[in-house]
């Protein structure tokens, strides 16, 4: 008896049978609003998708008439087709995926080396180190000065240009320092009596144990590489190395912006709204798609961290 | 992540301005008497109207922008035709159109620009002239015996002193028109025009009276809902620039701080101007009279480009491409409908057109072009391009014989199988996408005849009555020094701003127009008087140096 009533006591709710699986009132209240929000975010997230996937489908003419919202109107493959025969929008696409592969790459050694040497307490000159990063946050040398450094290294017009320059992220960096931090020292104490040295413990404790970080850490950097334009537009002078988000911004941008006003209309085109589209879907889907295959790793960490506490 | 602010342009080119200043010291006596060096490859005999072929095959670098319809290839037979003609090779710098002039200011910022720059629009080159890395191009006028001849032919003095700085130089070589070129108007839908026993509108008395009778049939919608809303102008930038030219003042995208009071012979404060006031007591009479949607000063252009197509307008501002492409396009699945680009109505200031658009975006040349042995035979190359009759032809309609040919009399047509702005909608090839001419960086000003060679007999018809009015009076130069130029900037930003705010409240009721004379005060406060007299200052001080 006195078993069952201490939960009782516990449990605000008036004693019912299996009232450990029966939520409370305040608890469905609480869920109910939890659903209604969230579904409200999920709508509003999903509209815009789901109405660029439509107009990308849909005919020109019920576009520009405003008729196209979830559901395609005058359906045709035909605007894919176009987007698709165009040979710069694949060498472009190729470049991105090859821009966001070797600077994740290189962006993921770099911060796991600096990361990890920084999470050692013992290391001297640490916090020297850890205002150098932090410093960056907040500072910068300016656009110019960094065009003039890129330039006078003779990284203009190379894949080195995009890749280099902002190879770690300083937030990334200080998240995978807490990270290695709070991984518990007798880990790499007993690694050490086993005979390992600082680098085999980095690659085969350290790293193992941290996946889920680093899945999440390479997500971070791949959709940040994949979705930059700015420093292939500023340091590529060739159309045919620039990244498919350069080609895409142009196609938007340069079709809407205010900087043709007042010239010979003559020449000034319009990109029709369903090329828009199109461009747009094919380019974020890849990065789009990454998400479900790295979201495992989210939960497992979640977990993880449970069954240590 | 980077966005350039203006702020960040403008610091970063002071910083260039003092270093390249010390560099540049004692550089001030260049002219045409040191350039016995750098003729390599230049024609020795070169006037205007003759071919330019260089002596030996030269190659320029040029910064391209590279347009989002017809994006740059490097397999154009424009380029391999104009190195057969020109034993010039351009090798391109290729920057998206999008963001063209973020990247030009870097690069000439940084001291990386190409020789050539094309495509820079007055005053954008002001920011970079303090720089130091851009050639006052005035000064070699002498290497360009084509452009020479047509600023004579067709007058154009005056148009080019307004691009004048302080040193009484000019920093960009424009494109030049033979007559001023007015494209955006207003367009109309004639069917319900017809529909309604009304005429097409030669005043805006006689458009307000054509608006109240289509509200009369249709008093559920607005007839008017115009577009072209982009900040940071107050919105229906292009009713406000039509308008305020009729009534004699600027406004929308023709918005200046000061304005050219030619009777005076001095410069004004546009939005204080009796003028810019009875533009907006008649506005407001169109909004109080639900004629004009009041969204017009605020929605996307889609937006009203959706109401024009379901047939919830019938007014809207257009030019020739938003015509064709856009508006006939739109209201084609309206049984009758049809529209047509209209003169742009006569205002109290009697039939006039904007006086400054006799000149294009243009050309800045590098200094460092200037080192070049090359840079007599460049100087001749840039002139037979851009401001010759056979290069204008080149650029715009390609090669003679391939892409068009030319009957008796001169007229041109293009080759059966090319097309180019809906011209001739069954060729298959493109003349911009796979031939590379008809490029904004190389095809735009020259001849009126050159010009309407591609217009359809309506447009030449809107041309043929918009060339019969008088063309507004185009201000003098009045060129700030640097530090007056920084002060100005601060100034003007203000008192733009708030024009353009209190232009929108007083448009749409939101405060009445009795307000004028607080307004005009509170203008003041801004400390717009300062403005203008800093402006009529500079315009004494250029006017006595360069009588």
């Amino acid at each position: 008896m006195v078993t069952v009533e201490a939960p009782e006591t516990l449990a605000s709710t008036p004693a019912k049978p299996n009232k450990g699986q029966r939520p409370s009132r305040g608890y469905r209240v609480f869920q109910g609003v939890n659903a209604l929000v969230l579904t409200g975010v999920v709508v509003l997230t999903l509209y815009p998708l789901i109405n660029i996937l439509a107009r990308s489908f849909s005919a020109e003419d019920y576009i520009r008439s405003g008729q196209v919202n979830l559901l395609p109107r005058g359906f045709n493959l035909t605007t894919y087709r176009r987007v698709m025969s165009d040979p710069m929008f694949w060498t472009n696409y190729r470049n991105t995926i090859y821009y966001t592969v070797v600077a994740t790459a290189i962006s993921m050694v770099l911060t796991v080396c600096y990361a990890y040497v920084l999470s050692k307490k013992h290391l001297r000159g640490r916090s020297v180190l850890v205002g150098l990063a932090v410093f960056t946050m907040f500072f910068n040398g300016g656009l110019i000065p960094n065009y003039v450094l890129v330039s006078g290294l003779g990284l203009r017009n190379t894949i080195w240009a995009i890749v280099l320059p902002n190879a770690i992220s300083v937030f990334n960096l200080l998240v995978m320092k807490s990270f290695f931090e709070s991984m518990p020292v007798e880990l790499e104490e007993a690694a050490a009596v086993d005979g390992l040295n600082t680098y085999q413990t980095l690659l085969r404790i350290v790293l193992p144990l941290s996946k889920a970080m680093l899945a999440t850490m390479v997500l971070f950097y791949a959709v940040s590489f994949w979705n930059s334009w700015f420093s292939a537009f500023l340091y590529l002078d060739r159309s045919e190395m620039f990244p498919v988000t350069v080609y895409l911004r142009n196609l938007i941008a340069g079709a809407t912006g205010g900087s043709d006003v007042g010239t010979a209309s003559e020449t000034a085109l319009q990109i029709a709204a369903n090329i828009q589209s199109v461009t747009i879907v094919l380019t974020v889907l890849p990065i789009m798609l990454v998400y479900p295959f790295i979201q495992r790793y989210f939960v497992s960490g979640v977990m993880l961290g449970a069954v240590k506490g | 992540m980077y966005q350039l602010s203006r702020r960040q342009v403008l610091l970063a080119a002071g910083a260039a301005a003092s270093t390249l200043a010390l560099a540049g010291c004692g550089d001030d006596d260049e002219g045409d008497a040191d350039l016995s060096g750098k003729k390599a490859g230049a024609m020795d005999k070169y006037a205007a109207g003759d071919q330019f072929k260089a002596t030996e095959a030269l190659k320029f670098s040029i910064m391209l922008l590279s347009n989002a319809a017809y994006p740059y290839k490097a397999d154009w037979l424009f380029w391999s035709e104009l190195t057969k003609r020109t034993n010039v090779t351009l090798e391109p710098t290729v920057v998206p159109g999008s963001d063209y002039n973020q990247k030009r200011s870097v690069m000439v910022s940084a001291g990386d620009a190409p020789m050539i720059i094309p495509k820079t629009y007055h005053p954008d080159e002001e920011a970079l002239i303090a720089g130091g890395a851009i050639l006052p191009v005035s000064d070699y006028l002498d290497l360009m015996p084509n452009f020479k001849d047509k600023v004579a032919k067709w007058k154009l003095d005056s148009d080019l002193d307004t691009y004048r700085q302080q040193d009484g130089k000019f920093y960009l070589l424009p494109g030049v028109h033979e007559t001023v070129y007015v494209d955006y108007s207003i367009a109309i839908r004639t069917d319900i025009l017809t529909k309604l026993n009304l005429q097409i509108p030669k005043t805006w008395d006689d458009l307000h009276a054509v608006l109240k009778a289509m509200k009369a049939a249709y008093p559920d919608q607005y007839p008017m809902s115009d577009r072209w809303s982009t900040p940071p102008q107050p919105g229906a930038n292009n009713l406000l620039a039509l308008l305020s030219n009729a009534f004699g003042t600027g406004a929308g995208w023709d918005y200046q701080n000061a304005w050219w009071d030619k009777d005076a012979g001095k410069f004004v404060l546009t939005g204080a101007m009796d003028q810019y006031k009875q533009m907006l007591t008649f506005l407001n009479t169109l909004v109080s009279e639900k004629l004009l949607d009041p969204e017009s000063f605020t929605q996307q252009d889609d937006q009203a480009r959706q109401k024009f197509a379901n047939g919830k307008s019938f007014v809207i501002s257009c030019n020739t491409q938003t015509l064709v492409n856009e508006l006939r396009k739109d209201i084609a699945k309206i049984p009758g409908a049809t529209v047509v680009k209209i003169p742009r109505p006569i205002g109290p200031a009697g039939p006039n057109k904007p006086g400054t658009a006799r000149l294009e975006n243009g050309i800045m040349i590098s200094k460092k072009a200037l080192e070049s042995k090359n840079f007599v035979a460049m100087m001749q190359f840039i002139d037979w391009l851009w401001y010759s009759d056979a290069g204008e032809e080149f650029a715009k309609w390609g090669i003679e014989g391939t892409t068009f040919t030319k009957d008796a009399s001169g007229k041109r047509t293009l080759a059966p199988d090319v097309n180019v702005v809906g011209l001739n909608p069954s060729g298959t090839k493109h003349l911009q996408v796979d031939f590379g001419f008809f490029n904004g960086v190389f095809a735009y000003g020259g001849s009126t005849e050159l010009r309407e060679s591609f217009y359809s007999d309506e447009e030449k018809e809107f041309q043929k009555e918009m060339n019969t009015r008088q063309s507004l009076p185009v201000p003098p130069p009045r060129p700030f020094s640097a530090d007056e130029r920084e002060q100005a900037t601060l100034w003007e930003t203000g008192i733009k701003d708030y024009v353009n705010q209190q232009t929108l409240k007083f448009i749409l009721n939101q405060r009445p127009l009795g307000d004028w004379d607080k307004y005009v005060a509170e203008l003041k406060g801004k400390n717009s008087d300062q403005f203008i007299e800093l402006a009529n200052k500079a315009y004494d001080r250029y006017k006595k140096a360069h009588p």
